[in-house]
């Protein structure tokens, strides 16, 4: 497996984020779902950069909105995940889960 | 109250030196999250961030493509300070001046070839070393950053960037050393003076030269 083929930790949140957003996923409402979720800021370039890549995988397809004056008459760029996006978020769950289960109970945290 | 248009420099520099195939709907977002947010320092990080991202991942992308434009910025440079500025000195100040090479000294060496055009002029007590300093540098260094664009057409914002982020980085790693051997005292003179007006006017020159070609071609 080549190191690009590895669906890393943000990958996974931003799959999710736009499972979760369905037909309103762009820029502006992942990077405000992911910061909902982590708590922590969100470069918008980023998760342009990291949804190119995943796009390149086939993972995730984008098309072009319209434009809005409040964005300065520029459109948006919405993202979906495509079935093999789904696929992959299914095999990433199921390994996390295996790797979860052998794990002796956290210092700190109810089983 | 906070004004609703985002901050005018930083989204120049994020629409011009932003090299992201998705630069446009990027600056889209920033400035309808900015309508919401609205604080200028979180619109700078982002669009500096947004910067960086892109030239970061250009480079990654095309590593070779990025080595060939800092050898040819460089070689351009360097053919200027060995071969040029020598024939150009007497005419100026009367006298010759040459790079010096000193394999046993790598950092003096880097510092005549980077900063010779500067060295030993703690001022700027005439229009020469206003020449040397800031005018010649400036000129030369355009000419390298047309030259990065002219080569590299595909990644001409990330290259020239990149061309003017290396100078950045060497002087600001030489400066430490050029402290500690001089002094406090004459390397502040230096670095407030023509030496950082020489600085500035490189960067600027490979910015400038860079966005040249771009400029004629819309």
């Amino acid at each position: 497996m080549r190191k690009d083929d590895y669906l890393g930790n943000f990958d996974l949140m931003l799959l999710l984020a736009l499972l979760r957003l369905g037909e309103e996923a762009y820029g502006v409402t992942i990077a405000q779902e992911l910061e909902e979720q982590t708590g922590r800021e969100v470069v918008i370039a980023s998760v342009y950069a990291r949804l190119e890549r995943l796009q390149e995988r086939g993972l995730v397809t984008s098309s072009v909105g319209d434009s809005t004056p409040e964005r300065g008459g520029r459109a948006k760029r919405y993202f979906r995940i495509t079935a093999a996006g789904i696929r992959e978020v299914r095999d990433a769950r199921r390994s996390l889960m295996n790797l979860w289960k052998s794990l002796p109970e956290l210092k700190g945290e109810k089983a | 109250m906070t004004s609703k248009e985002p901050p005018k420099i930083a989204t120049w520099m994020l629409k011009h030196f932003g090299s992201d195939l998705n630069n446009d709907a990027i600056l889209g977002d920033l400035a309808e999250r900015y309508r919401e947010k609205g604080s200028a320092m979180w619109y700078w990080r982002q669009a500096m961030s947004g910067i960086a991202v892109s030239l970061f991942r250009e480079i990654r992308g095309h590593k070779w493509i990025a080595a060939r434009s800092l050898v040819m910025g460089w070689f351009m440079w360097i053919l200027y300070v060995t071969l040029i500025f020598p024939l150009l000195t007497p005419l100026f100040s009367g006298s010759h001046f040459a790079v010096a090479i000193v394999p046993q000294d790598p950092i003096g060496t880097a510092w005549s070839v980077l900063w010779a055009p500067v060295l030993g002029q703690a001022n700027f007590g005439t229009s020469f070393s206003f020449a040397f300093a800031v005018g010649l540098p400036l000129v030369v260094w355009t000419i390298c950053g047309w030259l990065v664009a002219r080569f590299h057409r595909d990644h001409e914002t990330s290259m020239v960037l990149l061309l003017a982020g290396s100078m950045l980085l060497i002087d600001l790693l030489l400066a430490g050393p050029f402290i500690l051997r001089v002094g406090p005292f004459v390397a502040s003179q230096h670095l407030f003076g023509p030496l950082a007006a020489n600085i500035s006017a490189s960067v600027l020159g490979v910015l400038f030269g860079g966005k040249l070609r771009h400029a004629k071609a819309v």
